[in-house]
């Protein structure tokens, strides 16, 4: 079990140091800015006076370096700092709708995750048959189309043309959980459809790679029956792919939430960040980017470390 | 031995199997006969792509991916009609009746369950016996292919286990329902000679006590010879001969039989030492290892004179190809030197001058990955010519035909061709020329031969030894293949964990007495005598072969202690 | 029961019988399946359902026709080896190569295709389609025919540049870190970890955010660029020079080469697009590094490249006439599935407001500036979209095919 511990915190480790190289980056990338932040709010027409004010309110004046000593020691406690915009603190921009974000996120994924992985079984079993060439161009068509497409063409059908679903997601604290799956429905379904088909492929990729293995062979030659083979010798090796897979589209989800809040007009963190883009509102940029990458990370994390437990070779050493 | 016509359990009729390729079925098996009877022993021999594995399979009547049986075909086993027989009819055969015993056992168990696990999951399935029953039966069978720790090896995990031992093991697992039939498949390929010899014996051993009929398939004559009470000689998916095992070997009929028989007739004088000159390649006490790894090589020296051929053998693990690395610079040793005509070698490959670079060629052991597939046969070999001699236009072209001359190829034939349409020996040809090209005096040949089909070997190895006395050429042969070191070396040096063993003239080291490790390794050479086994496992007993007599050379012994010097 | 009900039935059922009939058990597999999901939809929805699900077979049918007249028509103009290959094409992968196609003539021919201009205000906003506008205008009153068309060159040459220099720098990168190992190919590779760690669409906001959109500086652009060219150059100078002399004569004509092409860049793409290039670029050749790495690597270990490193053979030889010719297959396929995704990874940015800038006709930005006719159940925001959709489905096909080809055939 040592080695489990090891090759654990060893990741671990290197997760952290990675988050940390990525908080230099998001935060050095806005020195890099053709002036400075001031100069970049203010615009050209800025009067020198007006400008050494900002700086100052900014704390511009302190070398970089010890701005984001203190801008890290701030971010480990959520604490962003206040939106150049608004004024407003930036934890209180985000907070509630990081929260949204998670809920949308977590609501397709609830959907996607089981439906995809058990269809990327049979696909998998039933490979080469008309039923895996048809799956094949269905998913390869939805990996393909930009989610803007998919979820407009679903408010078109659902939302316009037959009234089934509301097509503005916009949430209220009065609303009821089944009201709120309901307005949610179409943005969750645009995210399914494209994380279910990535999801697909790479579950069917897995178990095909798995079932050529020669112990598959072995099991069969064994007399062991179909369901067997599967349950048997095939699962207790898939789950370190699988999980791989989930990550991997979990991890997926975090980036394809941004363009579908926009669609839907979301109240979650994507749309927050794009408004923050678009106004050059930084704090909010580096907090949402940091959130991001940090998600995206963590996903990856739980991937690797996840396989690293399932493995037997790991499990039982030497 | 013979066999009765009502014991029949095998019958294999007019068997043609297809395989998928290139968008088309091609036949792979081309109408083949196979009768084997309760208790026989039935060799499989041929060369790769003779279609042996995919009998083997058929005769559970199990068909691999991508390869189908054909209309037409019978397989019966024990009256019972395989090729029309529904799934279910045919699962309960397997595991029960006719067991599978895989080239690599250790790919081919489940890395996730213990091995006892696997073992009694087929006798368990079956209601034959119970679970408990099941388990004190596999460490019977454990017991008795003499796997060491009977009692706790089954409840390990296949990656805890070695190779040798897992191969025993998946015998054992094949014998767990006691079926009438076993199809081992290469069960010893991937082995080492002096790990194979234990697996043999106890798969032989095995066989006869339940009186279990197999099929042995194989690529190896000589064991084979071990094996089989009859032979089946397969040439590209057609059967060429069968007969009785000694009849097959003293008195084969085909031409195709015999030219596998008669191969390593060819034998080279041994030449001595030339007097008084300095050793061509000398290797001065290099310990050798991979980015901090533990040491590959250990104390390593040895002479090579101009002219002559001197082969390394050893198993895997024994550090011959790294000795060669070595040699020409792609690993720099941590310790020691090379020298050349007495001269220092610059460690790595990196700080060699061009002509230091041409002195040294190497051949390679798989001519596939050692040709560029996208590059003209004119070019492989016209590119050292023009690197190192500056040679262009016509002059470089009359190179290029010259050094096809030289190998036996027809210029104006393969001038403008591209490896892939070669055959495995004329690659080989065309990596001896690239290596020609250089002019060198001295060639590493890392089992140049191993991966050829036995008379495209022998005949690379003619035209090795005519360039030797043509050209003067110095080799280093590297080989597990005892038969090639009889044919073609002068001296020998035997390596075993990175060290020397022992080295000294071929005549010499081929008679007795040897150091414990040579004497283990030369009689583990399987030969084609067929009481080789039985005779062998006579003289040493049963407990010397294999890792328990590695583990018995006493370290005190004289020879072993002259070594250490 | 109408005419239409009673022939398409009829239709299907004839075909699924003679499909029965001359044991073509896929295609009566397909056929007979439709037949089952026209009786349910049509049960159900009555005869509209009944007429889309019609309108689907019949354009699938339609797309799988021209496919095939497209592969024929291939591999009557091909060779005999590349028609060989062609024959292996399933029909999806000859769609796409038509589609590919047909995209590619829309957007050499543009200004000869579009009736209007790129910018040029026509009619009212939103008005309907007419004789005169294929498609009905947009909400300044703009051909949306036109601007679709010029779409397709501005959104696809931007994309295809990105998606070159992103290959150029990671494919260099990548095949540089295989031929050499050791500390080189431990720091690239740990750098790309770094930068694949951070989601795509994140990080180009990131960027633009601090470099882009309509504030983008010249200056800016053109230095940047020119920093990309030298970092290029210098993988270049790192696998060919040799010596000294040879670095500081490599140096001078890299510098040089990199500002003229950044000059030739600027002078084609004005600011914001030359930053939206350089921000696909960086994001996307980890990504290539990644699997030219991969690939190069399952070369290098080849002993036929042992044996050119023992002859002597430089960096630059190595790479050009032992490891690229054997990389090829897998780096083409690859370069289709990398524009796939730097031309979804451009359409979202535009679709967000952040990428290609008014008023360049670009299809993420017209699903944007016509979106709000979604709610009174018109497509016209679905047509921009659509266009971006198809050519993806029409790269990846091709590219799987491509794939399949390369992989051997395995399965």
């Amino acid at each position: 079990m040592g080695d489990i511990i090891k090759l654990v915190g060893k990741r671990l480790g290197l997760g952290l140091l990675i988050l940390l190289i990525i908080s230099i980056i998001i935060f050095f990338m806005v020195e890099l800015l053709p002036g400075d932040i001031a100069q970049a709010v203010l615009g050209q027409g800025a009067t020198a006076e007006n400008l050494k004010a900002l700086r100052t309110k900014m704390g511009l004046d302190d070398p970089a370096i010890v701005r984001y000593l203190a801008w890290l020691a701030d971010a480990v406690t959520f604490d962003f700092g206040r939106s150049i915009v608004t004024d407003e603190k930036v934890t209180t921009i985000i907070g509630e709708r990081f929260a949204n974000t998670l809920f949308l996120a977590a609501y397709a994924a609830v959907i996607a995750v089981p439906v995809s992985i058990i269809l990327g079984v049979v696909v998998a079993l039933l490979r080469n048959s008309v039923f895996d060439k048809v799956a094949n161009v269905v998913t390869l068509s939805f990996i393909s189309s930009p989610e803007f497409f998919l979820g407009y063409i679903l408010i078109l059908y659902f939302s316009v043309k037959w009234g089934i679903f509301p097509s503005i997601a916009s949430l209220s604290d009065s609303m009821s959980f089944w009201e709120l799956l309901n307005r949610t429905f179409l943005p969750a379904l645009t995210l399914v459809l494209v994380v279910m088909a990535h999801m697909m492929r790479m579950t069917r990729a897995a178990i095909i790679n798995l079932l050529a293995s020669p112990y598959i062979e072995m099991a069969k030659l064994k007399g062991a029956p179909p369901w067997k083979v599967i349950v048997k010798h095939a699962l207790p090796n898939a789950w370190a792919p699988i999980i791989n897979v989930i990550a991997l589209n979990l991890a997926y989800l975090i980036t394809g939430v941004v363009l579908v809040e926009v669609v839907f007009v979301y109240p979650g963190i994507g749309q927050a960040l794009v408004d923050a883009v678009s106004k050059r509102d930084f704090p909010v940029v580096q907090a949402c980017c940091l959130i991001f990458a940090a998600t995206f990370i963590l996903l990856n994390l739980a991937a690797d470390v996840g396989a690293i437990l399932t493995n037997p070779r790991l499990r039982h050493p030497k | 031995m013979k066999f009765k016509e009502s014991d029949v359990l095998l019958k294999i009729r007019d068997l043609k199997i297809q395989g998928y390729s290139d968008e088309t079925w091609v036949d792979i098996i081309k109408g083949v006969d196979l009768t084997l009877h309760r208790g026989e022993v039935m060799g499989l021999i041929g060369e790769s792509g003779a279609g042996k594995s995919t009998i083997g399979a058929a005769a559970m009547g199990y068909a691999r991916d991508g390869t189908r049986i054909v209309e037409g075909s019978s397989i019966e086993f024990d009256g019972m009609e395989l090729t029309n027989a529904s799934e279910a009819d045919k699962r309960a055969l397997r595991g029960s009746r006719i067991a599978y015993v895989a080239q690599s056992a250790a790919a081919s168990f489940n890395p996730a369950h213990k091995l006892i696990d696997q073992h009694t999951e087929a006798p368990v399935q079956y209601r034959i016996k119970k679970r408990l029953e099941a388990q004190e039966d596999a460490i019977e069978l454990y017991e008795r292919l003499r796997l060491p720790n009977p009692q706790e090896i089954g409840f390990r995990y296949p990656h805890q286990v070695s190779g040798g031992q897992l191969q025993r093991a998946m015998t054992a697992m094949a014998m767990s329902c006691r079926p009438d039939m076993i199809i081992f498949d290469e069960p010893t390929t991937a082995l080492d000679v002096t790990t194979q010899i234990e697996v043999l014996a106890a798969i032989r051993d095995i066989v006869d006590q339940f009186n279990t009929a197999a099929i042995y398939i194989t690529h190896d004559l000589a064991v084979v010879a071990q094996m089989a009470d009859t032979i089946k000689v397969l040439l590209k998916g057609e059967e060429v001969e069968e007969a009785p095992t000694d009849q097959m070997l003293s008195n084969p009929k085909e031409d195709y039989t015999k030219s596998l028989w008669a191969v390593r007739s060819f034998t080279v004088e041994q030449k001595a030492r030339p007097k008084d000159s300095v050793p061509l390649i000398s290797i001065k006490n290099v310990d050798a290892s991979y980015s901090n790894g533990p040491k590959i090589l250990d104390d390593v020296s040895f002479d090579i004179y101009e002219g002559m051929t001197v082969a390394v053998v050893g198993e895997s693990g024994s550090g011959k190809s790294t000795t060669a690395r070595v040699i020409t610079g792609l690993l720099p040793p941590s310790k020691g030197e090379v020298l050349f005509k007495g001269e220092p070698f610059p460690p790595s490959y990196k700080d060699r001058t061009k002509d230091q670079l041409r002195q040294c060629q190497m051949i390679y052991q798989m001519a596939d990955t050692a040709l560029n597939p996208k590059v003209q046969i004119s070019e492989i070999i016209g590119r050292p010519a023009q690197f190192y001699s500056g040679l262009k236009g016509t002059a470089l072209k009359n190179r290029v035909d010259e050094l096809l001359d030289l190998i036996e190829l027809e210029p104006a034939k393969y001038y403008n061709r591209f490896p892939p349409e070669l055959s495995g020996g004329q690659k080989q040809r065309i990596g001896i020329a690239r290596a020609l090209a250089a002019e060198p005096s001295f060639i590493v040949c890392d089992e140049v031969t191993s991966a050829l089909d036995q008379l495209v070997a022998e005949g690379i190895l003619r035209l090795l030894d005519r360039l030797q006395k043509e050209l003067n050429l110095a080799y280093m042969f590297i080989t597990h293949d005892l038969a090639t070191v009889r044919s073609i070396a002068d001296e020998v040096v035997v390596m075993q964990n990175g060290q020397v063993v022992e080295q000294g003239p071929k005549d010499d080291m081929f008679t007795p007495p040897h150091h414990p490790y040579t004497d283990l390794l030369l009689s583990s050479v399987p030969e084609m005598d067929p009481n080789w086994l039985t005779t062998l496992l006579e003289e040493r007993g049963i407990d010397n072969i294999g890792d328990a007599a590695m583990a018995n050379i006493d370290p005190d012994d004289e020879k072993v202690e002259g070594t250490q010097v | 029961m109408s005419f239409f009900v009673v022939g398409y039935y009829a239709l299907l059922l004839v075909t699924s019988c003679l499909a029965a009939y001359f044991n073509q058990r896929q295609a009566f597999l397909v056929l007979f399946s439709l037949t089952l999901v026209s009786f349910v939809l049509g049960i159900v929805g009555g005869v509209p359902a009944l007429r889309a699900v019609a309108t689907c077979a019949g354009l699938l049918l339609f797309a799988g026709m021209i496919a095939y007249a497209f592969r024929e028509f291939l591999i009557y103009l091909s060779s005999d080896d590349m028609g060989k290959e062609l024959r292996t094409a399933p029909l999806t992968a000859a769609f796409g190569m038509f589609v590919i196609f047909t995209y590619a003539i829309m957007g050499i021919f543009a200004p000869w295709i579009a009736p209007h201009g790129e910018a040029e205000v026509i009619s009212s906003a939103f008005a309907p389609a007419d004789e005169n506008m294929l498609l009905g205008a947009d909400q300044l009153g703009r051909d949306m025919f036109s601007r679709i068309v010029f779409g397709a060159r501005n959104t696809v040459a931007l994309a295809l540049v990105g998606t070159t220099l992103a290959f150029i720098l990671g494919a260099m990168a990548g095949l540089l870190a295989a031929t050499k190992g050791g500390f080189f190919d431990g720091v690239m590779g740990r750098t790309a970890d770094v930068i694949m760690s951070i989601p795509s669409l994140i990080f180009a906001l990131l960027m633009l955010s601090i470099f882009g959109g309509s504030l983008a500086a010249p200056s800016t652009s053109f230095w940047l660029l020119t920093g990309f060219f030298c970092v290029v150059g210098l993988l270049f100078l790192a696998a060919a020079a040799e010596g000294a002399m040879g670095w500081l004569i490599g140096a001078a004509i890299a510098v040089g080469v990199a500002v003229g092409l950044a000059l030739f860049g600027t002078s084609i793409f004005n600011a914001s697009e030359v930053i939206l290039i350089l921000v696909v670029a960086i994001i996307y050749s980890p990504r290539v590094y990644r699997l030219t790495r991969a690939v190069a690597g399952n070369v290098v270990v080849m002993d036929y490249i042992e044996a050119a490193k023992l002859r002597g053979e430089g960096n630059w030889y190595l790479i050009r006439r032992e490891i690229l010719p054997n990389s090829t297959a897998p780096l083409i396929a690859e370069f289709g599935l990398e524009f796939c995704f730097v031309f979804l990874l451009i359409a979202g940015l535009s679709f967000l407001g952040l990428g290609i800038q008014p008023p360049t006709a670009d299809w993420g930005s017209m699903v944007r500036e016509n979106a709000t006719l979604i709610s009174f159940g018109d497509i016209t925001p679905l047509i921009p979209a659509g266009a971006i959709a198809l050519l993806t489905v029409a790269v990846n096909f091709v590219v799987d095919w491509m794939l399949h080809r390369s992989s051997g055939l395995k399965e």
